[in-house]
């Protein structure tokens, strides 16, 4: 059962780094260039190439309009709750349920006492069920949320194709897992789909 | 639960890795083991590059176009008729800016908005020279009815990112992050 904890370890490792991550981008904001952007009238001069030309009245008109919404997009902030927000926390929860669920597997070795056995595996049952229904759930989210980002045509290689297929099979083998649980090889599809799951959101994290 | 000495050494051997120190540069190696998002476009973090391109329009991060898009646009006669308009540098000024996007450019970038672009312009005869006209942006951007682009006083053209993305100043792209003017509620 080593095998299991040592996945386990490697799935709670990555996950506590993604955490820690969050969307946190760099200090570049600071020199705020979209706001030199919107103040210097120069800043038009390239980009409107592909919108018709004005006259500088109308010009000005455009460039005060413009400084103001750009003060407003200054002041959004994303929502908090959104479909793709849902997707991700799904996602890595299923992680982490994925972890939990190996570092429940009784110890087949260690004979344990019947008693200590037997809640050990309820624990096990519990939560490798949950972690595949919560693995359903993300994929299901996902291909509500993110519909528009996979297309065949740019082929296997693209990162999001790659991460709705391993994404897929990995709930498809965690469900496996759990149907032919307490069988033997239900571990390795388990331990399988939750390294598929890690894989498909790491490509596109 | 017995904690397994294995598994603790292993945890302690990741988060290690995970430290951002191991994973500064855009490799491989160093994508895998970095756990910060990667999902947008690397910010520009040169400061010649964002001075001198910024002076005039959004500094566009280089991982927004492949090399060789880049290789057209950044050469001194190029610059002498960009897009309408002359934008020459000084020798050493252009070559330092030169420099900066082809070592940041889409194909180099392990971030995925520029793996998108790059996989998407990969294998193409013409080389695109806007970024609006990358097949992956144009997907992005193609449901967008006239109204709240070309007809819209407050963005008035696609070249125009930072009026709608709010954080593409930082790299950032996300359907959640963006504000279209006028149209507070366009995903509605």
């Amino acid at each position: 059962m080593s095998l299991i904890k040592i996945a386990a370890g490697i799935c709670l490792a990555s996950f506590s780094g993604w955490v820690i991550a969050d969307t946190a981008v760099s200090d570049v904001t600071k020199l705020s260039p979209t706001s030199m952007y919107s103040q210097n009238p120069q800043s038009y001069m390239l980009a409107l190439n592909e919108a018709a030309p004005m006259d500088s009245q109308a010009n000005d008109a455009t460039i005060e309009a413009a400084a103001k919404l750009s003060a407003q997009s200054a002041e959004f902030e994303p929502p908090f709750f959104s479909g793709s927000n849902a997707h991700k926390y799904m996602g890595l929860g299923t992680l982490i349920l994925v972890a939990a669920t190996a570092m429940t597997a009784p110890e087949e070795d260690e004979g344990p006492t019947v008693s200590t056995q037997s809640r050990t595996q309820g624990t096990h049952q519990s939560l490798g069920r949950l972690t595949a229904a919560m693995a359903a759930a993300t994929v299901t989210s996902g291909l509500l949320t993110h519909w528009d980002d996979f297309h065949l045509e740019d082929g296997i290689a693209d990162p999001d194709n790659l991460h709705v297929l391993l994404g897929t099979l990995g709930a498809i083998a965690m469900l496996n897992a759990v149907s032919k649980a307490p069988g033997n090889g239900h571990p390795g599809t388990g331990i399988a789909g939750g390294i598929a799951m890690g894989a498909a959101i790491k490509l596109t994290w | 639960m017995r904690v397994n000495i294995k598994s603790a050494t292993l945890l302690a051997g990741m988060l290690l890795l995970n430290s951002p120190y191991v994973s500064a540069e855009e490799n491989f190696a160093g994508w895998l083991f970095d756990f910060s998002r990667n999902k947008e476009v690397s910010p520009v973090t040169d400061k010649q590059y964002r001075t001198e391109c910024g002076d005039c329009h959004f500094p566009y991060q280089p991982g927004l176009l492949p090399e060789k898009s880049w290789q057209k646009l950044l050469t001194e006669e190029a610059l002498k008729d960009h897009f309408g308009d002359n934008a020459e540098l000084g020798k050493d000024v252009l070559e330092s800016v030169r420099e900066y996007a082809l070592a940041n450019s889409a194909d180099k970038s392990w971030h995925k908005r520029s793996r998108k672009i790059a996989g998407s312009t990969a294998g193409l005869e013409e080389t695109p020279l806007r970024i609006t006209e990358v097949r992956y942006i144009k997907r992005k951007h193609q449901e967008l009815p006239e109204k709240m682009v070309k007809g819209n006083k407050g963005v008035k053209s696609l070249s125009f990112c930072d009026k709608c993305h709010t954080q593409a100043a930082s790299g950032v792209y996300d359907q959640d992050t963006v504000l279209i003017p006028n149209f507070p509620d366009w995903n509605d």
